[in-house]
Order: C-alpha cells, then sequence, then structure tokens
C-alpha cells in the first residue's frame, strides 16, 4: 500500500528516446488517487511518447516510474497491464477482424481478471448501450465514435486504477466529442484516476485537476486547471485567446 | 471425362486439401503472430516423417499413432528452437532478413542431419493400411488417404476450437491482427511467440509424419510441401486460418485435375503460375473476399 499522501502514479525525471533522437526530456509529474490529470502541449511535445513509455511499450532512457510507490521502471508491458495501469492509445488500436465483444473479452485478459469478464462485460454494456447493440459485429465496421468506445471499453475491462487516455477526442465530430467527456468523466466519477492527453484545451482545462504543459519534451508549466485557465500565456498559446 | 472420373477427382482434392490444410496451418501461426517467415518448415516435415518410421521400425507403432505422437514431440522441439535460437531475432511487424537467413539456415541443418542419420535412400513405411482401398458406390477410396484426411481434419478442427474459445487463441488472434494492441490489454508476446512457434513446429511435424503413410521420404522431403504451403497461404491470405484451408482446398482442385491434361512434371509450373495469379488478382488472398462480404452485409 502506498503511504498516505503518496501519489497513486509518478514520473521523476523521464528521460525517453525513439532509438538516438530524445523526446523527452527530464520530465516529472504525479497523479493522485481519483484525480484527473492532464498532459497538454503541441504536436511534437512528448505526450504520446511519455504515455507510451508509462505503459512500457517504450523503454526508459532514464528517470523512474512509481505506481503506489512501487518502481515500476523496468516492469514489462503486460505487468503493468496486470497491475491495473492502461493505457487507451491514440488512433484507437482495435483488432478490426474480430467482434466488439471479443475485442472487449480481450482487454480482460490477464489472468486474475478472467474469472470477472461477465461482470466487467455487462458493467461496460451498462455505459455503452451502442456496443451492446453492435457486440457481434466487426470493430473495423463501427465508426469512429464507436471504435472509440470500444477502446475505452476494453480498457475499462482491465479494471484500471491508472486510466491514461491518448487523445481520446481526436478525429471525432464535436457532438461526438462532448460524449467522449462525458463518458470520461463518468469514469473519473467512479473513482479511475485518469491520466489525459489531449490536443482540445478547452475541454481539458474543464476537467482536469491539474495540468502539466508540455513544450518540445520538457515541462513548460504545471498548475490546477482552474488557475491555468486564467493565465495569460495559457490563454494566448492554447486557447486562442 | 464421365462423371464418376469428375467425382473421384473431386474426392481425391478433398482428401488432398485435408492434409495440405494441416501442412500449411503452422506456417501462419508462425506468420500470424511472429511476422516471420519459417522456412525450416519443410526440415520440420521431413523430421516428422522420419520420426514415425522410426518409432515404427523399432517400437512397432502404428504410423497414425506415431503421427497423433509426433504432434505433443514437435511442440516441445519447436518451444526449445524457440528458446535457443528464435527468440534472438529482432522483433518486427514484418519479415527481417535476420530471421529469414536464420530459418533457411536451420533448414540446411536439419536436412543435413537428415542425411547423416538416414542416407540418402528413399524410405516408405507399409502397413496393411497402405494398399487397401473401400469402395463407396461407384467409388473407390485408399483407405490410408482417408486415415490421413481424418486426422487432418480433426487437428484443423480443434485448432479453429481453441482460436475461437480459449485465451490463448484469442491472444494468437490479437497479436496476427495487432500485435501492439496486445501488449496494451496485457499479453506476453514473449511467451506467446514461445508457444505459438512450438505450435507451428507441432503442426509442421505432424503433417510431415501423415504424408510418411502416403509418400516414400528422404532428407529433402518437406521442398515440395514447402513451396505448396506459400502457395496455399498467399491464397488463403496470409493471416486467416479459414482462408488457409479455402487456399489448400484450391490448390488441390487444380493440382488433381490439371494431370488430366498437362504431364505430371508439370505440376509445381502450375502451382506457381497459381501463386503468381493470385498476387496479381487476389494480393489480400481468398480471405479478403470473405471479409469484404462480410463488410457488406
Amino acid at each position: 500500500m502506498p503511504e498516505p499522501g503518496a501519489p497513486l502514479l509518478a514520473a521523476e525525471n523521464l528521460e525517453i528516446a525513439y532509438g538516438a533522437v530524445q523526446v523527452v526530456w527530464g520530465l516529472s509529474f504525479q497523479v493522485s488517487q481519483g484525480q484527473v490529470v492532464a498532459l497538454i502541449g503541441s504536436n511534437g511535445a512528448g505526450k504520446t511518447t511519455t504515455l507510451r513509455a508509462a505503459a512500457g511499450v517504450l523503454p526508459l532512457k532514464g528517470g523512474r516510474l512509481l505506481l503506489a510507490g512501487e518502481d515500476i521502471s523496468s516492469l514489462p508491458a503486460h505487468v503493468r497491464v496486470a497491475r491495473g495501469l492502461i493505457l487507451v492509445p491514440e488512433g484507437r488500436q482495435l483488432w478490426p477482424r474480430m467482434t466488439v465483444e471479443d475485442n472487449l473479452i480481450l482487454g480482460a485478459y490477464s489472468p486474475a481478471l478472467r474469472p470477472r469478464v461477465g461482470d466487467n462485460l455487462a458493467r461496460v454494456y451498462d455505459m455503452f448501450p451502442r456496443l451492446k447493440e453492435r457486440r457481434t459485429q466487426l470493430a473495423g465496421t463501427l465508426s469512429g465514435g464507436e471504435q472509440q468506445m470500444l477502446a475505452i471499453g476494453r480498457a475499462l475491462m482491465g479494471e484500471p486504477r491508472v486510466l491514461m487516455l491518448d487523445e481520446p477526442s481526436l478525429g471525432l465530430a464535436p457532438r461526438l466529442v462532448e460524449d467522449i467527456f462525458r463518458f470520461v468523466r463518468d469514469i473519473a466519477a467512479q473513482g479511475v484516476t485518469i491520466l489525459l492527453v489531449e490536443q482540445n484545451v478547452h475541454y481539458t482545462l474543464e476537467m482536469a485537476d491539474y495540468v502539466y504543459v508540455l513544450e518540445t519534451g520538457r515541462l513548460a508549466l504545471e498548475g490546477p486547471a482552474a488557475e491555468l485557465r486564467e493565465n495569460d500565456y495559457v490563454r494566448k498559446a492554447y486557447l486562442g485567446a | 471425362m464421365g462423371v464418376i472420373d469428375v467425382l473421384n477427382l473431386l474426392v481425391a482434392s478433398l482428401l488432398l486439401a485435408g492434409i495440405y490444410t494441416t501442412m500449411s496451418i503452422g506456417m501462419t501461426i508462425i506468420y500470424g503472430v511472429m511476422k516471420i517467415i519459417n522456412l525450416a518448415h519443410a526440415g520440420f516435415m521431413m523430421l516428422g516423417a522420419y520420426f514415425v518410421y522410426e518409432v515404427f521400425n523399432r517400437l512397432g507403432v502404428h504410423p497414425i499413432l506415431g503421427a497423433l505422437l509426433a504432434f505433443p514431440v514437435f511442440f516441445l522441439l519447436g518451444m526449445a528452437v524457440h528458446w535457443l535460437l528464435v527468440r534472438w531475432l529482432p522483433v518486427s511487424d514484418q519479415p527481417t532478413l535476420p530471421s529469414l537467413l536464420l530459418l533457411f539456415g536451420l533448414w540446411l541443418v536439419l536436412q543435413n542431419v537428415g542425411y547423416a542419420a538416414w542416407g540418402n535412400l528413399d524410405r516408405s513405411i507399409y502397413t496393411d493400411m497402405t494398399l487397401a482401398t473401400v469402395r463407396l458406390g461407384p467409388l473407390t477410396l485408399s483407405v490410408v488417404q482417408l486415415v490421413v484426411f481424418t486426422v487432418a481434419v480433426i487437428s484443423v478442427v480443434l485448432l479453429q476450437f481453441m482460436l475461437t474459445r480459449t485465451w490463448f487463441g484469442r491472444a494468437v488472434r490479437a497479436l496476427t491482427q495487432n500485435p501492439f494492441a496486445g501488449q496494451l490489454v496485457g499479453i506476453d508476446t514473449a511467451r506467446m511467440s514461445r508457444l505459438s512457434f512450438g505450435l507451428g513446429i507441432a503442426f509442421a511435424g505432424l503433417a510431415g509424419a501423415l504424408l510418411a503413410s502416403l509418400y516414400s521420404f528422404d532428407p529433402d522431403f518437406g521442398r515440395p510441401f514447402l513451396l505448396r504451403s506459400f502457395v496455399i497461404i498467399v491464397l488463403g491470405g496470409l493471416e486467416s486460418f479459414t482462408g488457409v484451408a479455402l487456399g489448400a482446398l484450391i490448390l488441390a482442385l487444380v493440382e488433381t485435375f490439371s494431370v488430366q491434361f498437362v504431364p505430371a512434371g508439370y505440376q509445381m509450373a502450375i502451382s506457381f503460375s497459381l501463386l503468381v495469379v493470385a498476387l496479381l488478382v487476389l494480393p489480400g488472398g481468398v480471405a479478403s473476399l470473405i471479409e469484404r462480404r462480410g463488410r457488406t452485409t
């Protein structure tokens, strides 16, 4: 168990590189239990890279990642999933030639979760009735919004403690963007801790508790979302005010 | 050709398609999960044939029972080869040069081990089943072909069941379609590679062991079958397990019927013409046709 007050997820001085090209430099952030924390920044700021490294699909070049106080930096991706650190990736990354239901069931692949597949499936179908209607359809035949719901639903099947969402609104029509953010808010209300990467800064600042601003792989600014909404620099650079 | 002749040829094609499916599906599993083209497939088929030969001659085990035994033995052998050699290959989402070289080299080594152990004479397995036939109405069927077909079909049906109903099977299909997503839901890709390679080799061993009851063999045994496997998995669409069965049926039909019009020596030329045609007009294989249909309904 983490000591009281310790963050659920903590990154300390992360250095991340694709081969010889380093994209994240000395990044530190913390996500406390029950919080919605967001990373914002322009394209190429290193947000997606950071989430991938946290999920364990990209190695760290330096620094540490702590989950509930325990160093997970060297754990392989599948062990991190089993500990409840789950990524909904950019671009959904579904299995297009499998049914909606098979996509969801695979979300509960970790052995400890398998006995509860039925319960979790019912819970996800409750949240996304649209997925229930389409459960025998191939995932590749869903619309963009439905695919995003499926990607989120699949992650929920893994009973996340920390849910990492990478650009959930990317490429969706404005009405669907609202839907997706409503779902994210609902998930947070159920007590799931959320680390969100978003280009839609307006929505993000409304929903998040705490925000980190990344610029070219370095931390530029951080603070409670309410404060950053009033910050002149953020307003100019990201809200176009 | 009379109706009876056509019927006989159709049945012969079907019987051939069964063993062709078993022989190709191991390559599909390995390609699907690891994106490695197993050029050593033929070597393991050859070893499967000699495995049955040895347990039959030394221990008196019936060759069909021997083929069933080959499956677990080659599963373990495959996992050992993976642990020793294959796991060191770079991970990639497409076939890499090192993987092709390693497995081609492994095939050559296995072949030469075969020559060292058994020499270059043709061997064959005779039992009282070998020449037996049964009459079914106007058709005359070879008993051994029927038995081999039955075992092959059962193996493929069991595989299909496993792929759709078990966690291991779901993981195989998941990694075949999108390995990155597989990692994100907690699939241990290293363990899955090891098991899938074992399973692929188990099917190669089983296929070789079954073919040993039908044909004579030497240490170069698997070569024509490896080439046929290529044709079949390209026809089938590389990653589709149903496509493999259809590809096997198409190749078996073409081979069986073409013998009526073209000398048997040209059979491989016909198979390869089929491969070229498939690559030109249907690069996604027959599986892409099925999928397109599924999408419109």
